[in-house]
C-alpha cells in the first residue's frame, strides 16, 4: 500500500538523479570535481540558515508559479503563460501598494494580494474562454499573451507608471503597510514562503474536495466523458484557467510585496516559465510541486555560493534544470499519447 | 486469408476463424453489422493489426505482414474513410509522397505525373492533380487515394466503407471507377453496410456476423433478402431471453416524447428529421437501422448533447428543449452513452469518481461544493454491490475492469439517481450473454417502477426481444413502429434498408 502511493515519485526521483549525473560529468569533463561542485551547491542550498532560507525564498514564486501551471494541466490546458499573469499580477499589485495610503497592514496586504490574484486570473481568463468558445489552442494563446504582458509592462513602467524620483524603470516604492514581513539577512525570505505553503493546501483542497476540483479533473482526464456526464467542459476550463492565473498572479505580487517592495522592469529571471519543470516534474499535484519547487529553488541559491569557492561556472546548475525539464516533459508527453 | 482470429484483451474476439478468398480482377463486398468484424478483418490485411493466428497469401504464396510498408511491398493498398492526404501538398505530391520518382536523386515531377495521369486514365479517374490537396472535395480526394494505392503497385484495393461520406451521385461515380479498376485487372475489396452497393457493384460478398464468418456467396446468386437475414442471424437461437415488459406495468402516461424533432449532424447537415417518438412510462422503444441512419444524432439531441434546429423534447410532461445536459438529467433523463471507454468512462479515475461523475453536485452521493469522500464511498460501495460489478472495490481504477464490468459500472450509474427516462445506446454492445443480461436486469427493474427506455441498437434479435415496441429509423426519418409482436424480421429489415414496409 505505501509502496503504491510512492510509486509516482519513483520517476521523478530518477530523473532528478540522473540529472545530477550528468552534470557531475560536465564538470568532471571540464576539469573539475563534481563531488566538490556538489558539497558546494548542497551548502549554499541548505547548509546555512541564511542558504536554507534563500532556497525558500528562491522556491517561493516557483511554487505558486508551478501550481498554476499545475492545476491548468490537471484539466488537460498547458498554461504557458504563467510569466505574463505573473507580471501584470506584480504591476497590479505594486499600483495597490502605493496607491492607497493610511490603511492598516492587515487591510492594505490583502488588497494588494487580491489585486494581484484578479489581473492573473482575469489574464489567464481569456485564453480559457478562447479555448472554451472558439477552440483556439491555449499554448499559442498564452504564449502571445506573454509578450503582451511583458510589452505592456515594460511600457507602462516606463511611463505612466514609473516612479518620477527614480532612473530606473520601476514603480514607486509600495507603502510600508503593504509590505510583508521579510528576513532581514539579505536571503531574500518573507512570509510569502508561507502563503505559497497555504496556496499548495488549498489547491490539494480543491483538486481532491470540492465538485469544481473534481470537474477539473474530470475534464482533464476524460473531457467527453465529463461532457455526456452534464460537466459544462468549456465552464470549468475558463475556471481552472482563472485559477491558475490567480496563483501565478499571487506569485507576482508577493515577490513585489516580500523582496522588491516595488515593481522593477524586468523583475522576473523566468519564474514563469521555470514553474512548467517544476509543475511537470511535480506531476501536476501540489505535493509533488512543493518538493520540486524547492529542488529548483535550492538549485538556484547553491549555484551562486557553488561559482563563489569552487570555480565551477552557475550555468552547470541550468544543465541539472535543463535534465529534468526533458525527462519530465517526456514522461507528461508520452502520458499524453496513451 | 486463412481462419484469421484476432482476440482483443478482456476476451473480445474480433474475428473468429474468418477465411476470405478473393479473386483477381473481381470487386468483392464484405458486409455485416457494426462491430462484426469488418474493420479488424481489413487491418489484419493491410498489416496494421496482427493476428493470434491465421495465414495470408497473396498470389499463391504465404506472406507475413506486420506493418502496413509490408502490405504495400505485396500490392495491397487502403483506402480509408478519411483522407490521409497532407492539405498544403498538391493531389499529385500527395501521391508520389514516399515513393518519389527520381532522377540522379533530384525529384523527377513529370515522370509521376505521367505514370500518375496513366493509372487514372486506366481507371476512369478525373482528378486536378495539381490543385493543393485541401482545394478538393471528399470525392475528389477519395479518387486521389486510389491513384495513391494504384501508383504503389497495389493488386489489391481495399476501400473502407468508401460512400459513407458521399453524395448518391458521388457515389455511383465511385463506383465507376471501381469497375474500371477491376478491369484492368486488379482486385477491389469493399466494406460496407448498404446492400444495394453490394447487390450491384460486387462480384463477390462475404458476410461477417460477430467476428464470425456467417456466408459467403456469389453476388448474382443471392438477394438482399437472404443477405439481411445471414447479417442480423435471424435463424440465430434466442440467447438470452429477457421478457418484455408485462402490460401490467405498462403506464398511459408518457415518460418521453419527442416532437417533430430536427437536429444537424457532423459538418452540419441534417441527421434527423422532424423525428416523432413518444415512450410511455414502464415502456422500452427501441430503435432499430442500419448504423448512422441518425440514430447518435437524435439520442444526442435528446439528452441535450446535441442542439435541435426545430422540435421539442418533453421529459414527463415538461418540456427540457432549452434545458442542459446537466439540467435535463436532474429532472429525470439518464443516458447511456454508445462509447463507454470515451463517453461513458474516465478510465483513469477510479469506480467511486466515475460513479460519482454527473452526481458530484448532489448530496445524497456526496457531492455538493466540497465532496464528502466518506459518503462518497459507501454510495459507490452499495452502487458496485447492487449493479453485480465485480471489482477489487471502490478505488479500483476503472481501466482495471472488464468490458462488461464497465458497462454495469456505466449503466448503475445513470439508474443511480432512479430517472424516469433513459436513454440507451447500444448498451450491450461487445458483451457477452452473461454480462447482456444483468444489463437488461437492471434497466428492467427499473422500467416495472415506470421508467421509460429509448434503446438504441444494432442487433434486431436483441430489440425483439426487450422491446415492447420497435421503431425504425431509416435516412434520418422515422420509417415506422411496430408493435413487438407484429415486427418480423423481413419487415424490419425492409424498412432499415428502404424506408418502407
Amino acid at each position: 500500500m505505501i509502496l503504491r502511493r510512492l510509486a509516482p515519485a519513483v520517476q521523478p526521483l530518477l530523473s532528478v538523479a540522473g540529472a545530477f549525473v550528468v552534470a557531475g560529468v560536465v564538470v568532471w569533463a571540464c576539469g573539475g570535481s563534481p563531488l566538490e561542485a556538489l558539497s558546494a551547491l548542497l551548502q549554499g542550498s541548505c547548509g546555512s540558515s541564511t542558504g536554507l532560507l534563500r532556497t525558500l525564498s528562491k522556491a517561493t514564486p516557483l511554487l505558486l508559479s508551478g501550481l498554476a501551471v499545475a492545476v491548468a494541466l490537471r484539466a488537460g490546458l498547458f498554461n504557458i503563460g504563467a510569466e505574463g499573469q505573473l507580471i501584470l499580477g506584480a504591476l497590479a499589485a505594486a499600483w495597490a501598494g502605493h496607491a492607497f495610503t493610511g490603511l492598516p497592514a492587515w487591510v492594505h496586504i490583502p488588497i494588494c494580494l487580491a489585486a494581484g490574484v484578479v489581473v492573473g486570473a482575469v489574464w489567464a481568463a481569456i485564453p480559457g474562454a478562447l479555448r472554451a468558445w472558439r477552440g483556439s489552442h491555449e499554448v499559442i494563446v498564452t504564449i502571445m499573451l506573454n509578450y503582451l504582458a511583458i510589452q505592456l509592462a515594460h511600457f507602462l513602467v516606463n511611463g505612466a507608471m514609473k516612479d518620477p524620483v527614480s532612473m530606473a524603470p520601476a514603480t514607486s516604492m509600495v507603502e510600508p503597510s503593504a509590505r510583508l514581513w521579510a528576513a532581514a539577512d539579505g536571503s531574500n525570505f518573507s512570509a510569502g514562503f508561507g502563503l505559497a505553503l497555504l496556496a499548495a493546501v488549498g489547491v490539494a483542497v480543491l483538486l481532491r474536495h470540492t465538485a469544481l476540483g473534481f470537474e477539473i479533473r474530470a475534464v482533464g482526464l476524460g473531457a467527453d466523458a465529463a461532457r455526456v456526464a452534464g460537466v459544462n467542459v468549456g465552464r470549468t476550463m475558463i475556471s481552472a484557467m482563472a485559477i491558475s492565473g490567480g496563483l501565478a498572479g499571487l506569485a507576482g505580487a508577493i515577490e513585489v510585496l516580500g523582496v522588491h517592495r516595488r515593481y522593477l522592469d524586468a523583475f522576473s529571471p523566468g519564474y514563469g516559465f521555470d514553474s512548467i519543470a517544476v509543475a511537470l516534474l511535480g506531476g501536476g499535484n501540489p505535493v509533488g510541486v512543493t518538493l520540486s519547487s524547492l529542488l529548483f529553488g535550492g538549485l538556484s541559491a547553491g549555484a551562486t555560493h557553488m561559482e563563489a569557492w569552487t570555480h565551477v561556472p552557475r550555468q552547470i546548475a541550468g544543465i541539472v534544470q535543463g535534465v529534468v525539464i526533458f525527462s519530465a516533459g517526456a514522461r507528461y508527453l508520452k502520458g499524453r499519447r496513451r | 486469408m486463412q481462419s484469421i482470429t484476432k482476440r482483443y484483451p478482456g476476451g473480445v474476439v474480433a474475428n473468429d476463424a474468418v477465411s476470405l478468398t478473393v479473386l483477381p480482377g473481381t470487386a468483392h463486398a464484405v458486409v455485416g453489422e457494426n462491430g462484426a468484424g469488418k474493420s479488424t478483418l481489413m487491418g489484419v490485411l493491410y498489416g496494421s493489426i496482427r493476428p493470434d493466428s491465421g495465414s495470408i497469401e497473396v498470389s499463391g504464396s504465404p506472406v507475413t505482414l506486420r506493418r502496413p510498408a509490408d502490405a504495400i511491398r505485396h500490392g495491397i493498398g487502403l483506402v480509408t474513410q478519411h483522407t490521409t492526404m497532407i492539405p498544403a501538398l498538391t493531389a499529385l505530391d500527395n501521391v508520389l509522397l514516399g515513393f518519389e520518382p527520381s532522377r540522379l536523386g533530384v525529384l523527377d515531377r513529370r515522370m509521376g505525373r505521367n505514370r500518375v495521369e496513366e493509372l487514372s486514365a486506366q481507371a476512369g479517374i478525373e482528378v486536378d492533380w495539381g490543385a493543393s490537396a485541401d482545394a478538393l472535395s471528399v470525392a475528389a480526394l477519395q479518387k486521389a487515394e486510389i491513384v495513391k494505392a494504384l501508383y504503389r503497385g497495389a493488386r489489391v484495393l481495399i476501400l473502407d466503407e468508401p460512400t459513407a461520406t458521399l453524395a448518391p451521385a458521388e457515389a455511383d461515380r465511385l463506383f465507376a471507377v471501381v469497375h474500371g479498376v477491376v478491369a484492368s485487372g486488379a482486385s477491389v475489396l469493399f466494406i460496407t453496410h448498404k446492400l444495394r452497393e453490394v447487390l450491384d457493384h460486387s462480384d463477390h460478398v462475404t458476410v461477417l456476423r460477430g467476428g464470425a464468418k456467417a456466408g459467403d456467396r456469389v453476388t448474382a446468386e443471392t438477394c438482399a433478402d437472404e443477405l439481411v437475414s445471414l447479417m442480423l442471424g435471424s435463424d440465430r437461437s434466442v440467447a438470452h431471453s429477457v421478457e418484455a415488459t408485462p402490460e401490467a406495468s405498462r403506464r398511459s402516461e408518457l415518460a418521453l416524447q419527442v416532437s417533430s424533432l430536427t437536429v444537424r449532424g457532423r459538418g452540419g447537415r441534417p441527421a434527423v428529421h422532424s423525428a416523432d417518438l413518444s415512450v410511455r412510462a414502464g415502456e422500452v422503444l427501441g430503435v432499430a437501422g442500419v448504423d448512422g441512419s441518425g440514430q447518435r444524432e437524435l439520442a444526442e439531441a435528446v439528452v441535450g448533447l446535441r442542439s435541435a434546429v426545430s422540435g421539442s423534447v418533453t421529459l414527463c410532461g415538461e418540456d427540457v428543449t432549452a434545458r442542459s445536459v446537466a439540467s435535463r438529467a436532474a429532472a429525470g433523463l439518464a443516458y447511456v452513452p454508445e462509447d463507454r471507454h470515451r463517453e461513458g468512462l474516465i478510465l483513469d479515475f477510479d469506480l467511486s469518481e466515475n460513479l460519482l461523475l454527473g452526481r458530484h453536485r448532489d448530496a445524497s452521493a456526496g457531492g455538493g461544493r466540497f465532496l464528502q469522500r466518506r459518503r462518497v464511498l459507501a454510495d459507490a460501495a452499495r452502487l458496485l454491490t447492487e449493479g453485480g460489478v465485480v471489482s477489487a472495490g471502490a478505488t479500483a481504477p476503472a481501466s482495471s475492469l472488464s468490458g462488461g464490468n464497465q458497462q454495469k459500472v456505466v449503466v448503475a450509474r445513470a439508474l443511480a439517481r432512479r430517472p424516469r427516462a433513459l436513454v440507451a445506446m447500444q448498451p450491450t454492445r461487445g458483451l457477452d450473454v452473461g454480462a447482456s443480461a444483468a444489463v437488461y436486469d437492471a434497466i428492467r427493474a427499473r422500467t416495472a417502477a415506470g421508467m421509460g427506455v429509448l434503446l438504441f441498437s444494432l442487433d434486431l434479435d436483441e430489440l425483439r426481444e426487450v422491446s415492447d415496441r420497435i421503431a425504425v429509423m431509416y435516412n434520418g426519418r422515422i420509417a415506422g413502429v411496430l408493435d413487438r409482436d407484429d415486427a418480423a424480421m423481413d419487415q424490419l429489415g425492409k424498412l432499415m434498408t428502404e424506408g418502407r414496409p
